[in-house]
């Protein structure tokens, strides 16, 4: 399954190398990977060990706080890989800002999920319930979209992986929707009924989506997230090494005991 | 400019009036009795105490220091104690509050400094008390100062309370960080900006019109 999947990514960027042979600005050994801070960054440390072990690569993990700096960073030069980010994001954001960036491979899917303090199951949210969603363009859709699906709120058709609270067609449960900065959930926690808060964050306070969700978004998820690269440098061999190894037992562990099961392998 | 984005800022404009009044008003509560403490224990002033002076000052800077992000997450517990929340526009209030106090006390103190040395000298030697020189010469010498210090001080909280999103403060500048930076909606970006100079100029203006109005010195 590995084997196939790496032989796939090697196919792949051979065919991608062939029309353009782009400026290469990537050292064959030292590569700088994007992260978000937290968990996520440590699950990328053990990739960079992995890296290092396997290949003798160098790899470099620079921390971000939030999420539109990464593609910035790296559309601008300044690293050379990210991994952070699930596709309907990566579009968005390419669309909106121009940039020409290449998914070079899957990592894992963190599924968002929606918890609570003051209730054990859907059934017992109120009427009026206060509930708490990520504020940033992707998250709040990807929220608000989940609210739907339990039928608690009906989005304006059409409103997409984009939605925000205007989109919000009808309301009949009175609920009051709460946009907070996604890593500010986790906190907020004892002031509302229900939160929607990404497995990263919810993580830090030891919560994972199979046990302590009231409900959590499918399996089936087109959020699984990806390491992107630029145009000029994805089939560069330091990136095709990086991508495997982040694709490896050892980071496949390494994310089930961070997250504790909340995570599914997406290569 | 659809109707829900008109409520939007409509909204959003309340919530920063709302936060700014109310965090400066506060912050000039805990902030002026700091400023005056400052100048009366400095060296060679009439309460003198370089210690406690050394000590104040310390602690100011270290309030001064803390980023603001920062500050609205670490006094979130004393947030929850006052206003009963960590989130929402009320919630924002208390590190507004907070984080600008020692903004305050440094405005106050350079204010109060600049009352001419001799003044304080001929109500001392006339007989008057400490809290009869601060309350009678002090403050109203320094007004037209801690007016404009006031103004100063509405107008950076009015940046400052950009960063109230973070705990769903909402206002202007979480709408234009959300739909304007984020979502790269020129239109409501602009919006945002427009109403923030406006906002900016009225405070100055009347910070202005009230300096002029209790200045006798000019």
């Amino acid at each position: 399954m590995k084997i196939i999947a790496v032989l796939t990514s090697l196919a792949a960027t051979a065919l991608l190398l062939l029309p353009g042979c782009g400026k290469q600005q990537t050292a064959a050994h030292h590569l700088k990977v994007g992260v978000i801070s937290g968990a996520e960054e440590q699950v990328a440390e053990v990739a960079r060990q992995v890296a290092h072990d396997k290949f003798g690569l160098d790899v470099e993990l620079v921390t971000f706080n939030d999420y539109v700096t990464p593609n910035a960073a790296l559309a601008d030069g300044s690293i050379d890989a990210n991994a952070f980010q699930h596709k309907p994001f990566l579009d968005q954001q390419s669309k909106a800002r121009g940039y020409h960036l290449v998914v070079v491979g899957r990592t894992f899917i963190y599924p968002i999920g929606a918890y609570s303090k003051r209730i054990h199951r859907l059934a017992e949210l109120p009427d009026g319930a206060t509930i708490a969603v990520p504020n940033d363009p992707t998250n709040l859709g990807r929220s608000l979209l989940l609210l739907e699906r339990q039928g608690l709120i009906q989005l304006r058709p059409g409103a997409g992986i984009n939605a925000t609270v205007l989109d919000i067609a009808t309301n009949p449960r009175k609920f009051k929707i709460v946009e907070l900065e996604a890593p500010q959930l986790p906190r907020s926690l004892p002031d509302v009924d229900l939160a929607i808060i990404n497995t990263t964050y919810a993580s830090e306070i030891g919560l994972t989506p199979p046990k302590d969700g009231i409900f959590v978004e499918d399996s089936n998820s087109p959020y699984v997230n990806l390491i992107v690269a630029r145009e000029d440098n994805h089939s560069a061999q330091s990136v095709t090494q990086f991508v495997q190894a982040y694709q490896s037992d050892e980071v496949l562990a390494a994310a089930q005991k961070i997250f504790q099961g909340g995570v599914v392998k997406g290569w | 400019m659809s109707l829900p984005v008109f409520f939007l800022l409509l909204n959003a404009l309340w919530q920063t009036v709302l936060m700014v009044m109310v965090s400066g008003a506060a912050s000039f509560l805990l902030g002026l009795p700091l400023g005056v403490l400052l100048v009366l224990t400095r060296p060679g002033q009439i309460q003198e105490r370089p210690i406690f002076h050394r000590l104040l000052g310390l602690v100011i800077n270290a309030g001064r220091s803390v980023p603001f992000i920062i500050l609205m997450v670490a006094l979130i517990p004393l947030t929850r104690l006052l206003v009963g929340t960590s989130i929402g526009t009320a919630a924002a209030i208390v590190p507004l509050s907070l984080g600008a106090t020692p903004f305050v006390a440094r405005l106050v103190e350079g204010a109060l400094m600049e009352v001419p040395a001799g003044l304080v000298e001929a109500a001392r030697a006339m007989g008057a008390r400490p809290g009869q020189i601060v309350r009678k010469v002090l403050l109203p010498e320094a007004l037209p100062g801690i007016l404009n210090a006031a103004t100063i001080t509405l107008v950076t909280l009015v940046s400052y309370s950009a960063m109230a999103g973070v705990v769903g403060g909402g206002g202007l500048g979480d709408v234009g960080i959300r739909y304007g930076y984020q979502r790269f909606d020129a239109g409501v970006m602009a919006a945002v900006v427009v109403i923030l100079i406006l906002l900016v100029q009225t405070i100055q203006f009347f910070g202005d019109r009230l300096v002029r109005r209790v200045n006798h010195r000019a």
